[in-house]
């Protein structure tokens, strides 16, 4: 996948992220919450096969790391 | 660990919740919140309704009412139970352990055994294991597992990722020794390098009952020490990463495919959690309850029972039915088992007081 096809990916299971691009701030979301974080772990698991933790999620704070997340887990 | 046990049966279930409905919604506007962002929770999650325990009635006396229902539907003294399990967090006591106190509450004979065993979620299936060892190698002819829990008095009404999530209930479910040789599978397990994913710090021996401080995390939920605290996100990778390989361990020990099962049931986390469950293991969702959340919560070691019951109890009466679950949770733990459920009695969910 490209980074590009991942970020769509991503706003197409987290409903938090649906208008978000790489620079977004994850704490100035509104829906930027636990639920979030979950679905975000869930998409790790079965968009890219991965498991990751709330932690990790917890520590990105734009999209662009949450997408390194899955570059540096490669 | 697997284990296969033969020569058993389930031979009757029944549930008993609290008694008052909390609506998620309506608990959620008057707790301040948005109700987009409710109903954004409510549909991901599936959450709807919960019941919970009046004050003064705990999981010794929901899982009572559940045996003294199923007792009486199935035409059964409790003098011919051999012994007693019951798998609670939530006991009535430090000591006495709730089975005992259960014991001399329906006036048991001595020769019967009575034992606790401390497990949440994923305890309904391991004490599930233990009567059927007690009926296949033990000697005992009947054993009661109850399992139960009132988990709505450990959460703090301020926390948002846990207080809306849990039931309380009690269940009984009547295991005996038969001449039915085809097995019961089990596959146990327990990860306790994550057990503070779910945990209640304060209370037992390490930090007994003391000041109580109140802390709020960056999402605002607060909590105490005496609270029940999980960490959700963590809880879901652990259920993927270990729920998923015990289904598939038990389902080859038992010669289960999704297409030879009639049913998956899970412990009733959420339906967020058991659709990926179903997804991932095979199953259509057709195959797996998972509505009991939505209409009376997370009911921790009664959930199983309470699906079973919810959403498979004609086709169970008049069974066999092949059936595949797995319970998950607290510990970290988790129990699968997979084999022949029915013809059974079953008393249908009622709540307490009535």
């Amino acid at each position: 996948m490209t980074r590009a096809e991942q970020l769509a990916a991503l706003r197409t299971d987290v409903d938090a992220l649906a208008q978000a691009d790489e620079a977004t701030v994850l704490a100035a979301l509104p829906q930027w919450d636990s639920l979030a974080i979950l679905l975000v772990v869930s998409h790790f698991e079965h968009v890219h096969d991965r498991e990751i933790t709330g932690a990790q999620v917890r520590a990105c704070r734009t999209v662009a790391d949450i997408l390194n997340l899955n570059s540096s887990l490669s | 660990m697997h284990s296969s046990l033969s020569n058993i049966r389930i031979a009757g279930l029944a549930v008993t919740t609290g008694s008052v409905v909390r609506d998620f919604i309506a608990d959620g506007l008057a707790a301040g919140i948005d109700r987009a962002a409710l109903e954004r929770t409510a549909k991901t999650i599936g959450l709807r309704e919960r019941r919970v325990a009046i004050a003064g009635i705990t999981a010794l006396d929901l899982c009572a009412d559940a045996t003294t229902r199923l007792l009486s539907e199935m035409g059964l003294d409790a003098s011919s139970i051999d012994a007693i399990i019951f798998v609670t967090q939530t006991p009535d006591y430090p000591q006495p352990n709730n089975a005992s106190l259960l014991h001399g509450r329906l006036g048991l004979s001595k020769s019967a055994p009575a034992y606790d065993l401390a497990m949440g979620c994923s305890g309904w299936v391991t004490g599930l294991h233990q009567a059927s060892l007690l009926c296949a190698h033990g000697g005992a002819a009947r054993v009661l597992l109850c399992a139960g829990d009132t988990l709505s008095r450990l959460t703090n009404p301020g926390d948002r990722s846990a207080d809306p999530l849990f039931g309380d209930a009690g269940s009984a479910t009547l295991i005996e020794k038969t001449g039915r040789s085809t097995p019961l599978h089990f596959v146990l397990g327990a990860d306790g390098s994550g057990a503070e994913a779910i945990m209640v710090k304060q209370g037992g021996a390490r930090q007994p009952a003391g000041p109580l401080t109140e802390r709020t995390d960056a999402e605002g939920n607060r909590t105490h020490e005496a609270n029940l605290v999980m960490n959700g996100p963590n809880v879901f990778s652990f259920t993927l990463r270990e729920v998923p390989g015990a289904i598939e361990s038990v389902m080859r020990h038992a010669g289960y495919s999704p297409a030879t099962t009639d049913a998956l049931v899970l412990h009733q986390a959420n339906r967020f959690i058991l659709s990926t469950l179903a997804k991932k293991t095979g199953f259509s969702e057709a195959q797996t309850p998972m509505s009991v959340v939505e209409h009376f919560g997370n009911q921790s070691s009664a959930s199983i029972p309470c699906a079973l019951i919810h959403g498979l109890a004609d086709r169970l009466e008049a069974g066999p039915l092949k059936v595949v679950g797995c319970g998950f949770g607290v510990g970290l733990s988790w129990g699968a088992f997979a084999g022949e459920i029915g013809p059974l009695t079953i008393a249908p969910i009622l709540s307490l007081p009535r």
